[in-house]
């Protein structure tokens, strides 16, 4: 890929564990990621992404493969590498005790430019990130919500060429999260590539331009998120008939026929079917029972989520690790 | 050059952190002055029937508590490395481009600040009780001082580094401070004890900065100890530096 800001080959890792065989926690990853999008890390508890992303930020060194960030070897040029992204770990790691502008200002300078350079920069991302309110408090007193977008802040203060952020709405309410997401996309609408890591379906759904999902050290799949879901799951629509004379029985015998229906199941007078497209097939289904005089209930096409992906790659869900997917649905 | 400005930006950090815990100030000011208040009326009685140098027992416990205050001082460092790692600061500070040298020693620098003014405070209030000031010595001793709290503070951090969590560091830490203290003459001079006592005492770092500390306080600058002090601070020092300076290069935070 020519326009690739991040290019990862075979990345290895493992940890030694006392009197046990090591751990290994990255076991070959490669990836690509394009300038000015945001690309999303999907994977349960102990995938493998916070391990993945510190190899990329130099944090950690890298057992075997390679990897280049912003156009730098990740271990051969690692300074290079770090004034060129901006990395927001789980933790933050703000100081409590000084304000949110003092963190900020310290921040830019470590990076090396002047303070009236960094001065102006940190009032231009107070405003950036709607941290006006309380940016001259000290951080102690800041709520969960504040404090995330300080970190993020904090993470592009140097306006990094990548930014990665590790699990970045972990911990905040709905609104808080939509907030940061609106944010994230906005720095993306700005040029800045976001690679972020995450268990949440909905945040990987919502904000990321494509994605990765990992599971036990490995990638299972890659793609758009649209993309994904299509090619490995298509969608699901649930069919309602009123009943009347043997209507289900009729039904589910003219459908099965069909080209575009691939799987049906039927229970009571619910069929459910599993389509390449729904909404299309939704129209063909509506024309065709129509046609036959069978009453519709209800339709409707239920889109295949991420954790539908997940679950058919790794024979698990993404639910198991205690989130709620929430499924898409379309009336018709 | 980069590592110097890294150092002041990170030294003044910590500095204004420090001011901003009104808890740590108090017990950092209170504790020195409590030693003083507390063990000199009791050494009173015991310098007399040991033989202590010196006419005023202050002159010869005061330096003793210059010098513990710097181990300790050093030693207590890690204690807010663990903090910052399980809080994502270590982190933060390391992947920008800031020198790992200046990581290092910008919190030591900026504690070492802080106890020359507790340094200060108890020289004052020991010569309120007669202990005699002898400036230059005291300025030598400051030398000898930082020394020593560069190399703690070092070893500190370097070893809450590598531990990572607060059980296993601060086990190791006052699994060393108690027989270092002991076998330093801190409190009592190591000269009234057995043989062997004295020829441990000759591994441990502190026991020569406290007998340089005694003689640096009255005055005395020509005496061996001094230039031993001097001798075996100054290797270790720079060897303890490097190696926790490698530790933050390679650390896992």
């Amino acid at each position: 890929m020519k326009d690739a800001v991040l290019a990862a080959h075979e990345l290895r890792k493992s940890f030694k564990a006392p009197r046990r065989p090591p751990v290994e926690a990255v076991r070959g990853v490669s990836m690509e990621v394009r300038g000015g999008e945001i690309f999303g890390f999907l994977g349960p508890n102990g995938a493998g992404k916070t391990t993945t992303l510190r190899m990329l930020t130099t944090l950690l060194p890298i057992d075997s493969g390679v990897a280049t960030v912003a156009g730098y070897d990740v271990q051969r040029s690692a300074q290079q590498v770090r004034t060129r992204i901006g990395y927001v770990s789980q933790l933050g790691g703000s100081d409590e005790l000084a304000t949110g502008r003092e963190n900020l200002v310290l921040q830019g300078r470590l990076y090396g430019d002047d303070t009236s350079t960094v001065r102006r920069r940190v009032a231009e991302l107070i405003e950036l990130l709607e941290l006006e309110a309380f940016a001259d408090r000290r951080v102690i007193t800041y709520s969960g919500g504040q404090r995330r977008r300080l970190d993020v802040a904090l993470g592009i203060v140097h306006a990094p060429k990548v930014l990665f952020l590790d699990e970045p709405s972990t911990g905040l309410d709905p609104q808080n999260r939509a907030n940061l997401w609106s944010h994230i996309a906005a720095l993306r609408d700005r040029g800045t590539t976001v690679f972020l890591t995450t268990h949440y379906l909905e945040e990987a759904d919502e904000l990321c331009d494509r994605l990765m999902i990992i599971d036990h050290g490995v990638i299972v799949a890659e793609g758009a998120p649209r993309e994904l879901k299509r090619q490995i799951a298509g969608d699901t629509v649930l069919l309602s008939v009123r009943e009347q004379d043997h209507t289900a029985q009729r039904a589910e015998q003219r459908l099965r026929t069909q080209p575009y229906v691939r799987e049906l199941s039927a229970e009571g007078t619910t069929l459910r079917l599993y389509v390449e497209e729904g909404a299309s097939a939704m129209i063909e289904i509506l024309r065709l029972l129509d046609g036959d005089g069978i009453g519709i209930q209800s339709l409707t096409v239920a889109e295949p989520t991420l954790d539908d992906v997940f679950l058919r790659q790794t024979g698990r869900s993404l639910r198991d690790a205690g989130q709620r997917p929430e499924t898409e649905k379309r009336r018709a | 050059m980069r590592t110097p400005r890294d150092i002041a930006l990170l030294y003044q950090r910590y500095f204004v952190q420090m001011l901003r815990n009104p808890v740590w100030l108090a017990v950092g000011f209170s504790t020195p002055l409590l030693y003083l208040a507390l063990f000199t009326p009791l050494l009173k009685h015991i310098a007399v029937s040991a033989g202590l140098p010196g006419s005023n027992v202050l002159d010869g416990f005061l330096p003793g508590i210059l010098a513990l205050l710097a181990f300790a001082s050093g030693s207590g460092l890690g204690f807010s490395t663990i903090f910052e790692l399980r809080t994502g600061v270590t982190e933060r500070l390391r992947v920008t481009p800031a020198s790992r040298f200046a990581i290092l020693v910008g919190p030591i620098l900026a504690s070492m600040t802080l106890m020359f003014v507790f340094d200060a405070v108890l020289v004052a209030a020991g010569a309120a009780f007669g202990f005699e000031v002898h400036w230059l010595g005291l300025a030598v001793l400051a030398v000898l001082l930082g020394l020593l709290m560069v190399t703690m503070g070092a070893f500190s951090i370097a070893t809450a580094l590598l531990t990572k969590e607060i059980s296993g560091f601060a086990a190791i830490i006052n699994g060393i401070n108690l027989p270092v203290l002991l076998l330093a003459g801190v409190l009592l001079p190591i000269s009234i004890g057995p043989f062997w006592m004295r020829v441990l005492a000759h591994f441990n770092p502190l026991y020569y900065l406290v007998a340089a500390s005694r003689l640096l306080a009255t005055g005395h600058f020509s005496g061996h100890q001094v230039w031993q002090a001097f001798a075996v601070l100054l290797p270790l020092c720079a060897l303890v530096l490097a190696w926790a300076t490698r530790v933050f290069r390679r650390a896992v935070a």
